[in-house]
């Protein structure tokens, strides 16, 4: 079955649309990263898919329903971001009650146990918690849940590194002992890529990939060089990324399509063929305008 | 247990690697039951699927055989086909690398086998010890 389901989707803010015909399918339990860069329109999809926001456009569908108004929905969907609303006469552990009797699959020794390793005090009251505490309380809120669909919107905000290493760890071993459909955004894809089964790629409100996270380091190569020995292996195919240094010197990035006999040929040559990091690529292909940063100062000519 | 985050193979293929190392060391023999994809996902902190595929490679490959409903286990000639692949590709690709970079450097064919020569005498004075 599928968790998700949406068909040329569309939510617009007056003229913007944040999200844009967006068409995608999200299997049953899968953990599904969610990337783009600021302002791409992951929060305005995730808001749409957990039916805090109506769409404007199109269809969107989870567990087959229309999730916007929906008590299905919202009984089988956790949703957190930095913005939680928690009312302030209740301390954490109070929270952790009120979720549990929310949340049919609650699993409060976990909640509990995640609190006490974080060190957090469960009297405390959570509009007192620092900024990366606060985050801490809601990922264990989040897991411990364990709703059939769990979504997390940046998540990680203001956690130093220590802590989303655990978060990430946590959030892989409680999805195997008890699988769920997990989307996660984030925008620091070097630390999820590992756990993530799919990764959705999107800008502008558009999508621009849905394909296996692990296939991701194989999609391009990277080639460095003197720049007349790649022009000919650069004709031929999509140019994802170039960088030149100096006159004749260029980095550029293409599409994974080269033949083991081209392979060969250019690494004869003195070209050099390196992977391409996940985050990297996601970069390159949400790039706003080429040239990049360079072109600014190239403008202002403070170079 | 750590992975190359920064490696150019994808971590599926890593995991295959690993999986084959382990047979080569004999710490699984032969019709043994090889770790589960959750196993794996757990010990290398990435994702079942990820797992699972690199399980999958050894399998197409003849490497790993499937039992319905039991899970996979380690081939009879794992060791042999392993040694072969090894052989075969990734040391061919090595030499491939060793060889261009020596003709970059104008390093002559009797300097370069003295210089492997040499490593490998060092090298078994030092396992030896």
């Amino acid at each position: 079955m599928n968790a998700v389901e949406c068909r040329d989707l569309t939510k617009a803010y007056g003229s913007l649309k944040a999200v844009n015909n967006l068409s995608f399918v999200l299997e049953e339990n899968k953990i599904t990263g969610l990337i783009g860069r600021n302002g791409a329109g992951k929060t305005t999809l995730l808001k749409v898919v957990a039916g805090f926001l109506q769409k404007t456009a199109g269809e969107v569908r989870v567990f087959a329903e229309d999730p916007f108004n929906n008590l299905t929905v919202s009984a089988n969907a956790v949703f957190i971001d930095d913005n939680m609303a928690f009312p302030q006469s209740l301390c954490l552990d109070d929270l952790l009650h009120a979720a549990a009797s929310f949340y049919k699959n609650w699993d409060m020794g976990l909640a509990r146990g995640m609190l006490d390793y974080f060190s957090l005090n469960p009297k405390q009251y959570y509009h007192r918690l620092s900024k990366g505490m606060k985050s801490i309380f809601n990922v264990v809120l989040g897991i411990s849940a364990r709703c059939p669909l769990t979504i997390f919107d940046e998540p990680t905000t203001g956690m130093d590194a220590g802590a989303r290493k655990d978060f990430y760890r946590a959030l892989l071993k409680d999805y195997l002992r008890h699988p769920r459909t997990v989307l996660l955004s984030s925008h620091l894809l070097h630390e999820i890529e590992d756990i993530l089964e799919d990764i959705l790629l999107i800008k502008e409100g558009k999508k621009l990939l849905h394909m296996p996270a692990s296939h991701l380091r194989e999609y391009a190569l990277g080639l460095r060089g003197k720049s007349s020995l790649m022009e000919d292996l650069a004709k031929s195919r999509e140019v994802i990324h170039q960088y030149c240094a100096g006159e004749d010197y260029a980095y550029l990035v293409v599409k994974n399509d080269l033949t083991e006999q081209e392979r060969h040929q250019a690494r004869l040559a003195g070209v050099d063929i390196t992977a391409v990091a996940a985050a990297d690529l996601c970069v390159y292909l949400t790039a706003g305008k080429k040239g990049g940063i360079d072109n600014v100062f190239n403008k202002n000519q403070l170079v | 247990m750590k992975l190359d985050a920064d490696a150019m193979k994808p971590i599926y293929v890593q995991i295959a690697e690993w999986l084959e190392t382990e047979i080569l060391a004999g710490n699984i023999g032969g019709d043994e039951k090889i770790y589960s994809q959750y196993q794996l996902a757990e010990m290398f902190n990435i994702n079942p699927a990820t797992a699972a595929k690199g399980r999958s490679i050894l399998a197409d490959e003849g490497i790993l055989y499937k039992k319905r409903g039991l899970g996979m286990f380690v081939s009879p000639g794992a060791r042999e086909g392993i040694l072969r692949k090894r052989r075969d590709e990734t040391l061919k690709r090595l030499i491939f690398e060793l060889v261009l970079e020596a003709e970059r450097l104008g390093i002559q064919e009797n300097e370069l086998t003295d210089m492997i020569r040499q490593m490998k005498n060092g090298l078994r004075g030092e396992m030896k010890s």
